[in-house]
């Protein structure tokens, strides 16, 4: 089952502070593409931190959020580490608070009635001086969230801070959260994907884990409307996974689509069990990475 | 599609055309045994990492590899599921050809030579049943993982006997022309 320590990225209140632990690119990806299409979905001015923010918005676009027009439209800021937390002089979490108020009084001048950031911390990672002062930033923002009309994700790669900077951070968060995972070892994990909304397959999967997966399908039937199986990052799957899913799409209302993203070799294992005769599901091919 | 879309040829395949098995092959004296390994439910992940290390090297087409991991994958789990619950793979090199045979009867010498199996062997009986005949051991050409294999393996032939159930999967390497060299 889905760990329930945790709150689901979907359900975070008008004012949080939350801390997004994720293990791998696309949790982070996925788990801020979520936050950033419910913001945007509120009417909310939402901004995006990263230290690519060209590639942000390309990544959100698959994710089926227009980045490009709420940018244009100035409902959305994609802003890249370098010119919002860190400064040229190093990091200081005064600065770094400077900028996080300038972006919450841009929104209430313009007149939104809330405001989403969401904040790739991997900068933090990076040595530069002053960055001690990274749990007195996060205390200053979880004071500055409180009732402001303001909400802040802050990720985390959790294979790359420390143990100690992730306890020292954590008790400033309102919320933790991560994607919901049904399996997770170090051949394959199985976890929901918030946007489009399915489950994601990684590693490996074979008969030995189908139990994981019909759960993970159950669960996906139950929310309404289309359902994407991300498959970008499986390397194998066996012709009983296969054949679950393709019941699982064949069990479903001939309007609900399943899409299947996956390499060209999981492609070829879908077409020749025939999942040509299921109308419903269509193939998405990505490259191999 | 990289031949991922043909369709399994009936007459290069069933109970009744048998291979040379690793047995005969060794016997010639002209292959060398690329791979031996024993597998269970809890090394499956371990047995795809080999072979599929051992057909690159041998120098299956990247593609090819993937069909030759999903065809042992599936015999395996065969062997696993329906089967004696592990089993042996064997895989080897002849005349452009790559050979994977699955076993799943124990030790496949002792087991040939003896007649009598061992460990796995027996509880490849048991699991059969009191009264079950060789059929009932590993209901092979059921199921869809069997027609994968099928669909992508160049030849494949399937012995029962005595020590248990023996599959054997054929690979073309890259030069040897399939419409030549298969079978009829």
């Amino acid at each position: 089952m889905p760990v329930s320590a945790y709150t689901q990225v979907t359900e975070l209140s008008k004012d949080a502070h939350a801390c997004l632990t994720f293990g791998e690119p696309d949790d982070l990806l996925d788990l801020t593409a979520a936050f950033v299409r419910d913001g945007l979905a509120s009417g909310f001015r939402v901004v995006v931190l990263s230290d690519s923010p060209q590639l942000a918005v390309a990544k959100l676009g698959w994710r089926e959020i227009a980045a490009e027009a709420a940018v244009a439209a100035g409902q959305m800021v994609m802003a890249a580490s370098q010119d919002g937390l860190v400064g040229s002089q190093g990091f200081s979490a005064e600065q770094a608070m400077g900028w996080l108020r300038d972006q919450l009084a841009d929104s209430r001048r313009q007149g939104y009635e809330g405001t989403r950031v969401a904040l790739d911390m991997g900068w933090a990672l990076r040595p530069m001086t002053g960055i001690e002062e990274l749990p007195v930033l996060e205390e200053e923002i979880a004071a500055a969230v409180s009732g402001a009309g303001m909400s802040v994700l802050c990720g985390y790669d959790r294979e790359r801070f420390d143990p100690v900077t992730l306890a020292l951070i954590a008790p400033f968060h309102s919320h933790a959260v991560a994607a919901a995972t049904y399996y997770d070892d170090p051949v394959l994990r199985i976890c929901r994907q918030y946007v489009p909304p399915g489950i994601r397959l990684a590693g490996e999967m074979d008969f030995l884990t189908t139990d994981a997966l019909a759960l993970a399908l159950g669960e996906a039937i139950r929310i309404d409307g289309d359902i994407t199986i991300n498959m970008a990052n499986l390397s194998f799957i066996d012709a009983s996974s296969i054949r679950m899913i393709m019941e699982a799409a064949a069990s479903l209302d001939p309007s609900r689509a399943v899409i299947l993203r996956c390499r060209p070799a999981i492609e070829a294992r879908f077409a020749q069990l025939g999942v040509d005769r299921l109308p419903q599901v269509s193939l998405v091919g990505v490259d191999e990475r | 599609m990289n031949g991922n879309d043909r369709q399994p040829d009936p007459a290069s395949s069933g109970d009744s055309a048998i291979l040379a098995d690793a047995e005969a092959d060794m016997a010639d004296g002209e292959v060398r045994l690329d791979l031996d390994q024993a597998f269970d439910s809890g090394t499956l992940y371990a047995l795809r990492a080999a072979v599929q290390a051992h057909a690159s090297q041998a120098g299956l087409p990247e593609s090819r590899t993937d069909d030759l991991v999903i065809a042992v994958h599936e015999l395996a789990a065969n062997a696993v599921r329906h089967g004696a619950g592990a089993g042996r793979l064997r895989m080897w090199e002849r005349d452009g050809e790559l050979h994977c045979e699955v076993y799943d009867g124990g030790s496949p010498a002792s087991s040939v030579q003896s007649g009598l199996g061992g460990e796995s062997g027996r509880a490849a009986d048991e699991a059969a049943g009191p009264g079950g005949n060789m059929a009932d051991r590993w209901p092979f050409l059921q199921g869809h993982g069997l027609w994968l294999v099928r669909v992508v393996a160049d030849q494949i032939s399937v012995f029962s006997g005595p020590g248990g159930t023996r599959a054997t999967v054929v690979f073309f390497l890259c030069g040897k022309d399939p419409s030549v060299s298969a079978p009829d």
